[in-house]
């Protein structure tokens, strides 16, 4: 049984029918065809699937869609302003080296996108606390709190 | 020699895709009719399938194809990437795409396509398997027991490599000091963020099969799975999307004969995505080994000899095992001079879901083993820990004994220095670090890897470089950059010999395909920089010596006069008279009887320099909890010359992650009764977060090699060889008591410390 759900996502309006059962992160790759956002286990536990919602930064594959009613969501597509352009986090990313396979990027820079929208200048720690839910097997970090660590300076 | 592009931090070529969200992996690719395929999977890790029964299953809406043993071609055939010249092991070909004696729990019987994967799980639990459960042994050391329920004819143990050379006996009766000792490393996991693997397939009319797979190695995947389907090669066609983390997980197939046999079956493209608790319980990790070591020294601290037994639980089927049971003696005796070796591996079968490659291949095993006996050895000896490594290490005119070729060029003594100043070795090793109940302790380990398999294996890699008629220039090439940057790095390459800019290089990395490009073994053993570099710069030099012809015509000068460089090609002796590779290549293209430029290089490198490096670690035990924190981690590589910085260190940051983990906190615990994978899920798998992990201080050292392009060397895989055996050192110069048992847990060291 579909049922209806109204929510924001990237700044657009949706209005849609999903199946009740489907995470968010199901219904952004599937029915969004939004597939930038990654699934990486399904359980919380990798942060690979991290969107904002209304600020904080979510792991969408733990939340119905349909507990989104009202709700803005923000995934890797929408953090860009245009399309064809470059939000800061996804430069300074590139440019520190902090991305390898690719694969937790998304979720890393979302969960960045989060830290800075709390910390005007996110302390290493901070910085660190803010992406252990991100998961990453090719950086060690090192590269990843390098680049937030700029954008922080550059504020 | 100063380079214009080779040495910049030149940024990856995939790296807006990937930040932005908009780079393609496995699980993002749809077709139009596309099906969802699950896996029917034994529960049993021994069993015999006496009936399967898919009657009700066929019923269900939305299924369009099952398939079971009985629809299968009856080739057997060996998952692991291997070239065909594997001459030092066997390459035991015992798997086929389902099974009706399934060998461990996971072995697939059938499998599903349907409109969605929920329809397909549905119909998996409506198919009736009737099982005849056999005996099942899940440890090494029980199947090697005499009566051990027997998993094939010829006996559990599948392959024996005994290497000796010299006179063991001889070389101990001189020996001032033998350290002799036990060690064990855990079964670990690879944990690619991506889960391993996912696969698309599809057949067209005529027969030919495409296959998306997110493999390390495109063209020998493909060899597999024309031996699995029984087909010619050149009616597989393999696309390697981006793939997210490799680290050996992805080194051959997966599931591309499964889902391909499912997408003929059903007429349409099939999908199958493995979960992470399938990628975790029913993909390949690494060996566990049980190693006994014996080292001889004389009083000055050479090594004489070494005595070294390893036994390698393989699990269900062959694929690695054998390898790997053959390389780890080499890795130990690649790394020290010594005149005398015994070693023997022995691959062991056993129920369990089977064991492949992992970063290290072997490696962080033997390093485990000879470097915890290297602290030990310098503590009897008392011999500094540095110089016991120095003095047993290989000079740039040796002869590697691991491949038999030249060692070229050793970064081993600066690595030490580097490393041990950065870590700040002098001024706080021998000191009582930290508190009384967190002492801190320093220690230290080095390793050695090789720049690609040979001569053990083939190395054949491929490149092609055309030049478009406005001057920019198309790399291709079929090899695999799996995250590692490597792609860039050749595109790096590329643009020195060619003499143009980077930006000039088009090249892809999500597209790798069989069909277009040259044969190319793929990404392992750490060769892409070495293989892959000494044919991109031929092909590149081939390009540039015609485009050089060209030029010579239009300018009316010798071709020898001339270079190029930003893509300017010029007068040496007067730079001003130049055009510039567009106005070159149009004409190429464009006069009368015109023809486009290319260079094409397919071949072996010449030699495969070995890469060396030393790791330090600081750590503190919590000795009331037994908790092992690394405060600072030192790594120090010989890379080579360093094509790509950025790329560079961020391959030895990211092997420490795996280390730190190997030595602290991952293990992949089977259960002996059900055969089951216990952790498979990643809160009870625990790699490290960024609030896990030390400051890591990445340091390379540029050692030229003689033989590569550039005088690179690899870096990916040893980042992590020696940092177990690293912590443990500094474990032991901390509390005083060694831990031989991957990984370090608070129990055992509790333990230890309580016998101490």
């Amino acid at each position: 049984m579909m049922k209806k759900l109204n929510f924001v996502v990237n700044n657009r309006k949706y209005s849609i029918e999903v199946d009740p059962r489907k995470t968010l992160l199901d219904v952004l790759r599937e029915d969004l065809k939004l597939t930038g956002t990654k699934k990486g286990c399904g359980s919380g536990e990798c942060g690979a699937c991290t969107v904002v919602i209304d600020g904080q930064n979510v792991n969408s594959c733990m939340v119905f869609a349909l507990d989104m009613e009202g709700k803005e969501v923000i995934t890797i597509e929408g953090l860009a302003p245009k399309s064809g352009e470059i939000h800061p986090i996804q430069q300074a990313f590139v440019d520190h080296g902090a991305i390898q396979c690719g694969f937790c990027s998304p979720g890393m820079i979302m969960s960045t996108s989060a830290i800075l929208e709390k910390h005007e200048k996110p302390t290493e720690e901070q910085i660190r606390e803010g992406i252990s839910g991100n998961l990453c097997r090719c950086t060690g970090y090192v590269k990843i709190v390098d680049a937030i660590q700029s954008l922080a300076e550059n504020k | 020699m100063s380079f214009s592009v080779v040495g910049k931090d030149i940024k990856k070529v995939d790296g807006i895709a990937k930040a932005k969200g908009v780079a393609r992996y496995i699980g993002d690719i749809e077709f139009p009719g596309m099906l969802y395929a699950k896996i029917l999977r034994s529960p049993h890790p021994h069993a015999k399938v006496l009936s399967v029964d898919i009657s009700e299953a066929e019923k269900l809406d939305g299924v369009h194809a099952i398939v079971t043993p009985e629809h299968q071609p009856k080739t057997r055939y060996n998952m692991a990437g291997f070239p065909p010249n594997a001459e030092e092991f066997p390459l035991i070909e015992d798997q086929l795409i389902l099974t009706d004696h399934p060998m461990y729990v996971g072995d697939p019987i059938c499998a599903v396509a349907a409109d969605t994967e929920e329809i397909a799980e549905n119909a998996c639990k409506l198919i009736k398997v009737e099982y005849e459960i056999l005996p099942h042994v899940i440890f090494a050391e029980d199947a090697m027991k005499e009566d051990a329920p027997k998993l094939r004819e010829e006996g559990n143990v599948m392959f024996e490599a005994p290497i000796k050379f010299g006179d063991i006996d001889a070389a101990f009766a001189e020996s001032a000091l033998i350290v002799k000792e036990s060690y064990s490393t855990q079964k670990v996991y690879q944990a690619t963020i991506e889960p391993t693997s996912g696969c698309v397939a599809m057949w067209d009319d005529s027969g030919k099969l495409t296959v998306y797979s997110p493999t390390q190695m495109p063209h020998l995947a493909r060899k597999i799975i024309g031996t699995a389907l029984d087909m010619r090669l050149g009616d597989i066609r393999l696309i390697k999307p981006h793939v997210g983390g490799g680290f050996g997980a992805r080194l051959g197939l997966v599931i591309e004969p499964l889902t391909a046999l499912l997408a003929k079956h059903a007429g349409r493209p099939v999908k199958l995505i493995y979960t992470r608790e399938e990628a975790m319980a029913f993909s390949e990790h690494r060996h566990p080994c049980k190693m006994d070591m014996e080292l001889g020294f004389t009083k000055e601290g050479r090594i004489t000899g070494m005595r070294f037994t390893n036994i390698v639980e393989g699990g269900a089927y062959a694929t690695h095992t054998p390898s790997i049971a053959g390389i780890v003696g080499p890795w130990a005796f690649g790394m020290y001079k010594m005149q005398a070796v015994d070693y023997l591996g022995k691959a062991v079968l056993t129920n369990s879901m089977y064991n492949g490659a992992y970063r290290g291949y072997g490696n962080p095993q033997a390093s485990w083993a000879i470097e915890n006996t290297m602290d030990i050895a310098a503590e009897k000896l008392g011999i500094d820990d540095l110089e016991i490594r120095k003095i047993n290490g290989f000079g740039d005119d040796d002869i590697w004994p691991w491949s038999q070729l030249p060692v070229e060029s050793s970064g081993l003594n600066e690595c030490i220095d580097k490393g041990a100043e950065s870590i700040g070795w002098h001024e706080k090793r021998g000191k009582k670090l930290g508190t009384s109940t967190k002492p801190r302790g320093i220690g230290m380990a080095v390793s050695c890897h090789v720049s690609g398999a040979k001569p053990g294996l083939l190395e054949i890699s491929g490149a092609y470089v055309k030049i478009n008629e406005d001057g920019t220039a198309n790399l291709i090439i079929g090899n695999a950059d799996i995250g590692q940057g490597s792609t860039t790095a050749l595109a790096q390459i590329c643009a020195e010999e060619l003499g143009v800019k980077f930006e000039d290089i088009i090249v892809e990395t999500d597209a790798v395909d069989t069909n277009y490009t040259l044969f190319d073994i793929g990404s392992h053993a750490s060769r892409q920089m070495n293989s892959g570099g000494n044919v991109v710069a031929k092909a590149a030099r081939e390009a540039k010596g015609k485009m050089l012809e060209e030029a010579a015509v239009m300018l009316d000068v010798k071709a020898g006069d001339l270079d190029a460089k930003d893509g300017i090609i010029f007068v040496k002796d007067n730079p001003t008279k130049s055009l510039t590779y567009g106005e070159v290549s149009f004409e190429a293209h464009f006069k009368p009887e015109g023809t486009q430029i290319f260079g094409t290089s397919s071949e072996n490198p010449e030699g495969n320099p070995p890469v060396y490096a030393a790791q330090f670690a600081e750590v503190e035990v919590d000795t009331e909890t037994g908790v092992v924190s690394v405060i600072k981690f030192v790594a120090a590589h010989d890379t080579g010359v360093v094509i790509n910085p950025l790329n560079t260190t961020g391959q030895i940051d990211g092997g420490a992650h795996h280390g730190i983990g190997f030595a602290l906190t991952e293990e992949s615990v089977v259960n002996p009764e059900t055969g089951l994978l216990e952790n498979r899920d990643l809160a009870n798998y625990k790699i490290l977060t960024a609030m896990d992990m030390p400051e890591v201080v990445s340091i390379a050292v540029e050692t030229p090699a003689k033989t590569s392009s550039h005088g690179q060397k690899s870096v990916g895989e040893s980042g992590l060889i020696a940092t177990a055996p690293a912590i443990s050192n500094a474990v032991y110069n901390a509390i005083g008591v060694r831990i031989t048992d991957l990984p370090i847990t608070p129990d055992k060291v509790l333990a230890a410390l309580a016998k101490k």
